[in-house]
């Protein structure tokens, strides 16, 4: 690849100066006279038939000025995608332990409170399911009725079932020489973004449109929402994303949810409506990443080629589908890791339970699948006597080869490359040696163990068969020589503004300084789907370069005639424009210029992904046109007296095509690892008869600076032909082998085999939990959850 | 009751009930918001600001506690010129920031650590840090920009 200006280089985030001094607004910050609060009151029971909801008590409070229930919404606030099985409150029917049931408006806390006491709801009990499972049993309580609306689906707790469909594994499993058949678990994990839910809507005055101020991931999927619900036009409904306080995943269903309310309340009183979520009411309330059962059969002949896999999961959707019939088929396709095998059978059930609900969630499916395919892979190298390492790079993916879907990889495949870095890096063939000789304690002894680990993945970049694929950006020269830039996909912390900033200022020739990209606004961009699945470097990163070649190309067209000549000898030199007589014209008198001679100095280009198929049907196709590869290695020291265990190094390559924004990318990998590190060792949403038992910091531990080690992160930097300037996408991908990677290490510290996650004190000392955690009374339904009944 | 204190350099008073958070009267009475709610129950140091030159969780503390003290808030730190201070800059300049919400917790944590220990290593800026969470960056460019502006300060000081 040529030189670049900006691109690779150190840079600024677009937004860091205002948030580090503390000015930057978060929706919790908004101040707007008249303003009111506004609270949802929430179900206590996992599941229940509302026999009765009268808000009319609720309006005579003094400072309440309105109530709302799902009869205030056209088709009570139906919504949902795949599946349309939400509401903006619920409706007839409660499916989980804090599912809204009403809103209320406020002047006053005081007030708020008085309010919701006032509101009479009588719901009856019904059985409640908690094992996915146990859903799928023909006589389990039915939760999602008919989800699809498919009067030919059975019905039942199945939401959905994903296969892939390569050769015959029992028949090859039956001829390997070594083979594994074992079971393994993920548990639900909380988003914990440090900023909680909220919204902020502000009416039109005559009442006839709203303006919703959302930190939510996918503004065009929220107004779609409103616009729908609301009963109102499209141009009478505006979202706009403030500042947005962490993500990762969560800030979708529950945020349409808030945004329907407070839009709902602010028409009905005609002021600004405001509601944000206590810390205990965003997690009672939102959704989380799915819990998953796997079992896994591997197969391998005495070599070490692996033969063949059959992989069996089932998914706990909890009370909704949200998206997590995409994140099952993403498990579905990613279960079997990044390796090659002659047969291979996937397949994935995904229920409807009452432990809460689960969605989005950074590596959405892939994180889950990963923490076991990885372990199966790690024990299959300890049958064989083999180094794990070496295992990986035998069987691993690489350019040329058809996956077990069968797809033809290019030539961007570089997992061997990451695994021989992270090799390299983390001096594994040392450590591997030393680490398994008796320390000073000698092995048997309570005392201190290390142990070193290695996991892989592979990771299909954006939406893959899911749902069609693109993204738009625009471009507008201003009166003062400065440039707006828009993206459909939004920024959520994520640098992507940052990115898309550097790519248009590359393609430009401009000063990245010159280049303003406001706030995500339905107003103002153009809907490009929504921002998930590491999407944004990819599809955002090649609209923004489309817009600005565009732009470009008007700009050498103005250059050219200003300078006498044509555009093909117009050269540029930093911001200015040169001609055949090598007098430079600054970018302000060409855009002058351009001007005079009528040019109009905007642009919109759109970029639609790379063709890409599956078949439901036969477990076959191309899921995603090109994949991101990593290898990440942990080293662990284990206290063989107590269980704990303490991450004391770690190591990343990652095959991510070329780096755009360097300490953003790095920020990434890095905050991935940490996300991954919780999952491996400390997080752990639990469902107690439907009821999660840790609602705040003190219960639900997030990795703090003191439990993340210092990380070496390495960019395997082989340009991505299809990406922007060469670029991969890296938002999910660094943290899903982080788990893997620590549990094997574990194993390697001290012979403890961790198949259910987390490898919490007992299940690391003693191979099992202590107890039956919690109880359901001790559940601490809080914050505007009320008695009801 | 009538609570004065000196913020961020100046006096100030709040009329507020006995039971109110220094974190509300920064907030919701004088319109303080670069501090942050993330729990509401001290565990997450979102909150944070300096009393007296000691790092507090707001949410946690009395506004009754504040009478008569020094209470500095994210909007009280900055450079000479009133841009960002040595340490915000380090962290802009690698990477410390991603959505932005507790850095303002943060920046206040590695302010009072250098305050009482001018040249910490990486596991005291850990240790320092370790009451305020993030959830996106993993803390090592956070840990990056502390050391790099301990160091700054401490080669300006050996040429004052």
């Amino acid at each position: 690849m040529s030189e670049t200006q900006f691109i690779g280089k150190p840079a600024t985030r677009v937004d860091a100066l205002e948030k580090v001094m503390g000015t930057a607004k978060y929706i919790g910050d908004y101040r707007l006279p008249g303003m009111l609060v506004a609270r949802t009151l929430r179900s206590t029971l996992p599941h229940a038939r509302i026999l009765e909801v009268d808000v009319s008590a609720a309006l005579k409070v003094p400072g309440v000025l309105a109530a709302i229930t799902c009869d205030d919404f056209i088709d009570y606030g139906r919504f949902g995608f795949p599946v349309a099985d939400m509401f903006m409150l619920a409706h007839q029917r409660v499916r989980y332990a804090g599912d809204g049931i009403a809103a209320i408006a406020a002047e006053n806390e005081a007030a708020l409170e008085a309010g919701l006491a006032a509101i009479r709801v009588v719901l009856e009990e019904l059985p409640g399911v908690f094992d996915p499972k146990a859903a799928l049993d023909p006589a389990a309580p039915v939760i999602g009725e008919n989800p699809w609306d498919a009067p030919d689906l059975p019905r039942g707790n199945l939401l959905v079932q994903y296969t892939v469909r390569k050769g015959d594994p029992e028949d090859e499993l039956a001829r390997c020489a070594v083979t594994l058949d074992e079971d393994y678990s993920t548990m639900h994990q909380e988003h914990a973004y440090i900023e909680t839910e909220g919204a902020l809507a502000v009416p039109w005055p005559d009442h006839t449109g709203v303006v919703v101020y959302a930190p939510c991931q996918s503004p065009f999927i929220n107004r779609s929402n409103l616009v729908r619900t609301l009963g109102l036009g499209e141009e009478n409904v505006r979202v706009i994303q403030p500042q947005v306080g962490g993500a990762f995943g969560g800030k979708d269903d529950l945020m349409y949810q808030i945004s329907g309310q407070v839009a709902k309340l602010a028409l009905l009183t005609g002021r600004p409506v405001r509601m944000i979520l206590a810390r205990e009411e965003s997690v009672i309330a939102s959704y989380k990443r799915d819990a998953m059962q796997l079992n896994i059969r591997l197969g391998a002949d005495l070599s070490g080629k692996l033969r063949a896999s059959k992989i069996h999961g089932v998914v706990d959707s909890g009370a909704y589908a949200s998206i997590t019939p995409f994140t099952a088929w993403r498990s579905s396709i990613h279960a079997m890791g990044p390796y090659r095998y002659d047969a291979c059978h996937v397949d994935i059930d995904v229920a409807y339970t009452n432990n809460g609900y689960s969605g989005a969630f950074r590596g959405f499916g892939n994180t889950e699948v990963c923490a076991a395919i990885e372990q199966a892979i790690d024990e299959l190298a300890f049958r064989l006597n083999q180094d794990p390492i070496d295992l990986r790079l035998m069987n691993c993916l690489r350019p040329g080869d058809t996956t077990p879907h069968g797809q033809l990889l290019g030539d961007d495949v570089s997992l061997a490359e990451c695994l021989e870095q992270v090799r390299r890096l983390s001096d594994w063939d040392r450590k591997r040696v030393d680490f398994s000789r008796p320390g000073p304690d000698g092995a048997t002894q309570p005392g201190l163990r290390k142990g070193i680990g290695a996991a892989a993945v592979f990771h299909g970049m954006s939406l893959g068969a899911e749902g069609s694929d693109f993204a738009v950006g625009t471009l507008a020269i201003n009166d003062d020589y400065s440039l707006t830039l828009t993206s459909g996909l939004t920024d959520y912390g994520t640098g992507s503004r940052t990115v898309f900033t550097l790519i248009a200022a590359e393609t430009l020739g401009l000063k990245p300084e010159r280049i303003h990209m406001p706030r995500p606004d339905t107003d103002l961009a153009i809907d490009s789907g929504p921002t998930v699945a590491s999407r944004s470097t990819i599809l955002g990163g090649n609209a923004t370069r489309e817009t600005a070649l565009r732009l470009d190309g008007l700009l050498t067209q103005a250059a050219a005639s200003l300078l006498g000549c044509q555009a093909a000898a117009v050269v540029r030199h930093g911001e200015e424009y040169i001609g055949p007589a090598e007098e430079p014209v600054s970018f302000e008198l060409v855009v002058d210029h351009a001007r005079k001679i009528g040019l109009t100095l905007t642009s919109r280009g759109r970029w639609n992904s790379p063709e890409n198929h599956w078949s439901f049907e036969n477990g076959q196709g191309k899921p995603y046109f090109a994949y991101h590869f990593g290898a990440q290695v942990a080293e662990v020291q284990v206290d063989t007296g107590t269980g704990k265990v303490d991450v004391t190094g770690f190591w990343a390559a990652h095959n991510t095509g070329t780096i755009i924004f360097p300490q953003g990318a790095y920020g990434q990998l890095y905050g991935g690892i940490a996300q991954g590190l919780g999952y491996a060792l400390m997080e752990r949403v639990d469902f107690d008869n439907g009821y999660i038992q840790a609602t705040n910091f003190d219960e639900y531990l997030i990795p703090t600076a003191l439990d993340v080690p210092e990380i070496v992160g390495a960019f395997v930097e082989k340009p991505f032909s299809a990406g922007p300037y060469g670029a991969k996408n890296l938002g999910e991908p660094g943290m899903v082998p982080a788990a893997p990677a620590i549990l094997n290490a574990i194993f390697h510290a001290c012979g403890q085999r961790v198949r259910h996650l987390p490898a919490n004190l007992e299940r690391v000392l003693l191979g099992k939990d202590l107890r039956k955690e919690g109880s359901s009374t001790a559940c601490k339904l809080g914050l505007g959850l009320r008695e009801t009944g | 009751m009538n609570i004065n204190f000196i913020l961020n350099g100046k006096p100030v008073w709040a009329d507020v009930p006995a039971d109110t958070t220094l974190l509300s009267v920064l907030r919701d009475q004088l319109g303080l918001t670069g501090t942050k709610e993330g729990c509401g129950i001290g565990e997450c140091g979102a909150c944070s600001v300096l009393l007296d030159n000691r790092l507090v969780n707001s949410c946690l503390t009395l506004a009754a506690q504040a009478g008569g003290r020094q209470v500095v808030t994210i909007e009280g730190v900055c450079g000479p010129d009133g841009g960002p201070s040595d340490l915000q800059q380090a962290f802009i300049q690698f990477g410390a920031v991603q959505c932005g919400f507790c850095i303002p917790g943060m920046v206040l944590a590695g302010e009072a650590l250098l305050a009482l220990n001018p040249q910490p290593n990486r596991v005291e800026i850990r240790e320092a840090i370790a009451g305020n969470l993030c959830r996106c960056t993993g803390y090592q460019q956070i840990v990056d920009a502390i050391q790099a502006t301990a160091g700054s300060r401490q080669e300006k000081n050996q040429h004052v």
